[in-house]
């Protein structure tokens, strides 16, 4: 009878001891795996313990935050943006929840989502009133805005944030846009003045040589036409007009590139500010 | 003693079934996760839980489950040398071995061997006048690609038009017969030769319009300053040889481009076809054996 009930015991306990270590078996070879670098295969442990389930909330938890670390090592901001988005588990505590909603937040704006990123951001502010003093979503949300272009509501996010730190001494940015350049005033320089584009776009030494090359379809073309070699000079007036034309969209790149070095310096200035690096 | 005997017994008939059951939980449990992870459109991962997993302890049921979700998986994440190995390994005992085949011998077709993907539609069974219709279409597409025009039409009179699943594919595999029928495969030479007598000219004949006026505009020009630098300063003169020596290349180069925008011009043509001949052989398979 002993040896029955024995043996009945052990059976019962194989067949169930089994199962509960496995999940947190499966974490552990994760993490072992994403210190090595094998982010992928971290990842797939990760999704086996958020399949398994269960109600183990710190187990989950920590199987989520796992797999957003694998996404964001790869650089893989729009998947882990993604995959935050789909995970629906209730069970986790509100710190958690906020946790996750914050970093969704981060993964949208490295994802170039800025749109994506304020909507996160000003829906936090909703499910989470009370534990809404989150610098990094502040932070987040002005420089989304700065992204977009959008200086009024850039601003008036900037002013919340600043208010809601201690912020003595701190100079508004946005009284001192970046000067940005006008694309169609560079176009009608460029058009009226050859070279006058690119000095407007601020380089001086394509300027010079795009006017130096005008200048020598113009000089050809008019000697050829005084020494009576006509189609020449329709050829000089060709060379003129080839780089004349190039020097127009030329200087609209040129304008285009000023302005992303000047936002993006801009922003650079501000992130500096907000985040005190 | 004998109490003791067969209590020893029941124990190693237990932990058997135990490890029996185990084994079949684990296999089952893999492809749950596989699916799982198939769902979450996680192919990478569930390619990669599938090939750790050890098929020769399979039954021939599990290793059909398996070779199926693989080489579905593999499908969706255009895999498609590995979707067409894991589909073909599907047995004939298996419910999904009709769509198996179809989907093998699609892929196949997608990556250019239509020999083979023939040879596998042959061995589809068709369950119904509905599904022999289909395979009767795949074999019209696989026949339009590579252009055999005699055998797509004699295939294409069995269409009856009247599946919904497929019936404006097929319609649509008719258009592309008779506009790869119209079109006519223009000469390389005589392109070549229209370029030399009037540059651009050869462009034109191959269809590009646009650039038949972007190579006479300058040709032409190079030549006239060429011709009245030679008409005023002679032979000699460096203006002539200057714009003589850049004419004689443009000219040149006129010519030759001409030559190969015919290749490039029939090599656009086959390409644009071939896409829209295996996407409309693909919709029909989705149609019916996703149902």
């Amino acid at each position: 009878m002993k040896i029955k009930s024995f043996l009945t015991c052990i059976f019962l306990c194989a067949i169930f001891t089994t199962s509960r270590a496995q999940e947190s078996d499966w974490l552990k070879e994760g993490d072992r795996l994403m210190q090595q670098g094998d982010y992928f295969h971290a990842s797939v442990c990760y999704e086996r313990v958020l399949f398994e389930g269960g109600n183990n909330a710190a187990l989950l938890f920590n199987a989520v935050t796992g797999k957003l670390n694998c996404l964001k090592a790869e650089k893989k901001f729009a998947e882990a943006d993604r995959f935050l988005k789909g995970i629906l588990i209730p069970d986790f505590s509100n710190e958690q929840k906020f946790f996750l909603a914050e970093q969704r937040m981060l993964c949208a704006y490295l994802a170039g989502q800025f749109e994506n990123c304020i909507s996160q951001a000003d829906l936090m502010k909703i499910l989470f009133p009370s534990e809404y003093k989150s610098n990094l979503a502040a932070i987040l949300r002005v420089l989304s805005y700065n992204e977009l272009q959008q200086w009024k509501e850039a601003e008036q996010a900037w002013k919340e944030w600043a208010a809601a730190v201690d912020s003595m001494g701190l100079q508004n940015p946005y009284q001192n846009l970046p000067k940005f350049k006008s694309e169609e005033k560079a176009e009608r320089l460029a058009t009226f003045i050859p070279g006058a584009g690119q000095f407007y776009a601020g380089r001086p030494v394509e300027a010079l040589i795009g006017i130096l090359f005008q200048a020598a379809g113009v000089y050809y073309g008019v000697t050829s036409f005084l020494n009576h070699y006509y189609l020449s000079a329709w050829a000089g007036a060709g060379i003129f007009g080839s780089f004349h034309m190039g020097g127009v969209r030329r200087s609209k790149a040129l304008v285009r590139g000023y302005n992303k070095k000047k936002m993006a310096a801009f922003n650079a200035m501000v992130r500096a500010q907000m985040t005190g690096k | 003693m004998k109490r003791l005997r067969f209590v020893s017994i029941l124990f190693c008939f237990l932990i058997s079934s135990v490890f029996l059951a185990a084994q079949q939980r684990g296999f089952e449990e893999e492809m749950r996760f596989a699916n799982y992870l198939i769902g979450k459109s996680l192919y990478p991962e569930a390619i990669d839980v599938l090939s750790g997993m050890d098929t020769t302890g399979m039954s021939p049921e599990q290793k059909d489950v398996f070779f199926y979700t693989m080489g579905w998986a593999a499908y969706q994440f255009k895999q498609l040398e590995l979707a067409e190995v894991s589909l073909m390994k599907v047995s004939a005992q298996s419910e999904e071995y009709r769509k198996s085949r179809a989907f093998a011998a699609y892929t196949l077709a997608h990556r250019g061997h239509y020999t083979r993907a023939e040879a596998i539609y042959r061995t589809v069974p068709a369950q119904d006048s509905v599904e022999a219709e289909l395979i009767r279409m795949q074999h019209a597409g696989l026949a339009l690609l590579q252009k055999q025009y005699q055998r797509y039409d004699s295939l294409r009179k069995g269409f009856n038009y009247s599946s919904y699943l497929f019936q404006q594919e097929e319609a649509k595999l008719d258009k592309f017969y008779s506009e790869m029928l119209a079109h006519k495969n223009k000469s390389p030479f005589l392109a070549g030769l229209y370029s030399a007598v009037i540059p651009g000219a050869g462009k034109w004949y191959a269809g590009k319009k646009k650039q038949a006026i972007a190579a006479f505009l300058p040709v032409a020009s190079l030549g006239a300053v060429a011709y009245e630098a030679y008409r005023k300063g002679g032979v000699k003169s460096a203006r002539f040889i200057v714009f003589g020596s850049i004419f004689s290349l443009f000219y040149i180069g006129n010519i030759w481009g001409s030559a190969l925008s015919v290749n490039v011009e029939r090599n656009e043509f086959n390409r644009e076809y071939e896409n829209k001949i295996l996407f409309n052989m693909h919709i029909p398979l989705r149609n019916l054996y996703n149902q």
